[in-house]
């Protein structure tokens, strides 16, 4: 027997996120299959837009500012950037804006709100290794061959992917009331593209202001994921990337607690 | 006879928010802002009054209401428009929760609220059939088992791998109650379902749900049109203004309330 009053929707969260799994697996097949109907190049847009980023970048920060990249190819120093920071980028929007996406069915159907989230998530994954893919040709265009670090590898995917939903779960909460985050979010992320070593290494920001730079979870997370691929041209910075951690551990904590929290009257002020 | 549903004073009570509403966040600070500013300084009072004033009023969706639904019922509910049928139809589906009072279910509840939640307009037949089983609760091997079944009933099987936006509306609607019919749940909740569809796929709803409701089911059935509460249901409640005034097995003692109201 089951009894419906205020608060119990608590009890077996997560059982019922689970019993729910195909409603994940369909949400997210939508998505991956709605995106580019009607358009021409249809999935290659996944790898279009942070290619033209890197080209653009490596014009910009290669050829014309003629920034060192440690002997590294311009081009792929700045896709290795692009790559985490796309999957940061891509995540965070959706998950803050996924209540609002997501509201017809938010008012009309009875599920865990998390699921929502969770299918932006496994979007961001594929949407990442396709254009991953891509990075791959790269390396071996460019003759790059990884050594023992690459196995740090998913642990900086993993990180970059719960700092975004973390965020973008707290901007998500008050999006559901406040939409002022909408309009903020996209201008957030244009600077915050400039602020994260996307187009350039962080090696370069100035010793006394590493400590400031690296406040930045991404930066962190954009180092390490470079030192993953090519660990003998990019040193890592231990401290910048334990803060990144440890962030990104805790936005995705209180992301959760604070969404929850919200999660019971959703459909009622959305 | 054990009941399905015991409702026991369950009230929902929703805030309204009048004034400039605070809406945004510029507003909801400006509010605070000056809130804080009257306080410390009592001559700001003289500047007029605050135009972000917000004033805080409760509307009670549904008082105090309890009544208990016997297992196998087919249960109507009537009520005009903000009576709280759909505020009651929230709360039974999960969707919102209520203020006070609680719910007692016995058996796995389905919601079917509005036709087509949740279908997507590029998406083929055949794929929203999928997307919607899921989002209705079922399984990814209890769609398919059920998939030909559901196409069969939705009478468009030659159509079933073209775009859901191409579809009439009398199809998209026979699409949607056919996978909402197939759910086999221990409650089902439908509302306003037959509001779309012609004569024919009307009747062929209401005797799917005649089938479902001999298989055992409870249904609560919210409809604005009387003739189909008078011939599907054998129990009724009326609710008006968030309380319940009727309680009856006398479907036809309901509907008589209802209209008198008007």
């Amino acid at each position: 027997m089951q009894i419906i009053e205020a608060g119990a929707s608590n009890q077996h969260y997560w059982r019922s996120l689970w019993a729910k799994r195909s409603l994940l697996y369909y949400l997210s097949r939508k998505d991956l299959s709605v995106r580019y109907k009607q358009t021409f190049v249809g999935v290659a847009w996944v790898m279009i837009r942070p290619f033209l980023i890197m080209v653009v970048f490596t014009m910009i920060f290669g050829a014309i500012a003629q920034l060192d990249s440690n002997g590294l190819p311009y081009g792929f120093v700045v896709f290795a950037g692009v790559l985490p920071w796309y999957l940061f980028a891509s995540l965070f929007a959706e998950t803050s804006g996924s209540l609002i996406t997501n509201g017809a069915l938010l008012r009309k159907v009875h599920c865990p709100r998390l699921i929502f989230p969770a299918s932006n998530l496994l979007v961001a994954l594929v949407d990442f290794t396709v254009s991953f893919c891509l990075l791959i040709l790269m390396m071996v265009w460019y003759r790059i061959v990884p050594s023992w670090q690459i196995i740090f590898f998913p642990v900086f995917i993993m990180m970059c992917a719960c700092t975004a939903i973390g965020l973008g779960l707290i901007a998500a909460t008050f999006n559901a009331k406040f939409r002022d985050f909408q309009q903020l979010i996209p201008f957030l992320l244009q600077m915050g593209m400039y602020i994260s070593p996307v187009g350039y290494l962080n090696q370069l920001v100035p010793k006394k202001w590493e400590v400031i730079y690296s406040l930045n979870p991404l930066a962190g997370i954009i180092n390490g994921f470079r030192w993953t691929l090519v660990p003998e041209s990019i040193p890592v910075f231990i401290p910048g990337v334990i803060y990144s951690a440890v962030f990104s551990i805790l936005a995705l904590l209180v992301g959760v607690k604070v969404f929850r929290a919200a999660e019971a009257n959703f459909a009622d002020t959305i | 006879m054990t009941y399905a549903i015991k409702v026991e004073n369950l009230s929902k009570r929703y805030l309204i928010r009048l004034g400039n509403p605070a809406g945004s966040l510029k507003e909801l600070v400006e509010h605070y802002r000056r809130k804080f500013f009257y306080k410390i300084t009592p001559k700001f009072k003289t500047l007029g009054p605050d135009p972000y004033e917000v004033i805080i009023e409760e509307f009670w969706a549904l008082h105090d209401v309890s009544f208990e639904i016997p297992r196998g019922a087919k249960l109507g509910v009537l009520g005009r428009n903000g009576a709280g049928k759909s505020t009651l139809l929230k709360i039974l589906s999960q969707i919102t929760e209520p203020t006070s009072g609680r719910i007692l279910l016995n058996g796995e509840i389905s919601s079917l609220l509005e036709m087509g939640t949740g279908f997507h307009p590029e998406l083929s037949g055949r794929e929203n059939v999928f997307l919607n089983g899921a989002i209705l609760g079922m399984g990814r091997t209890e769609i398919l088992c059920k998939f030909d079944e559901i196409v069969a009933f939705s009478e468009i099987d030659k159509f079933i791998d073209v775009p859901y936006k191409h579809y009439s509306s009398g199809m998209q609607a026979r699409l949607a109650f056919a996978v909402a019919a197939h759910l086999d749940p221990d409650i089902m909740i439908l509302d306003e379902v037959l509001a779309v569809g012609d004569i024919s796929f009307q009747k062929k709803c209401l005797k799917k749900m005649e089938a479902i409701s001999n298989s055992g089911a409870t249904i609560i059935f919210v409809n604005h049109g009387i003739d189909a509460i008078r011939q599907f249901c054998n129990h009724a409640i009326v609710l008006d203004h968030g309380r319940l005034i009727l309680d009856t097995d006398d479907v036809e003692k309901a509907i008589a309330l209802y209209l008198g109201e008007d």
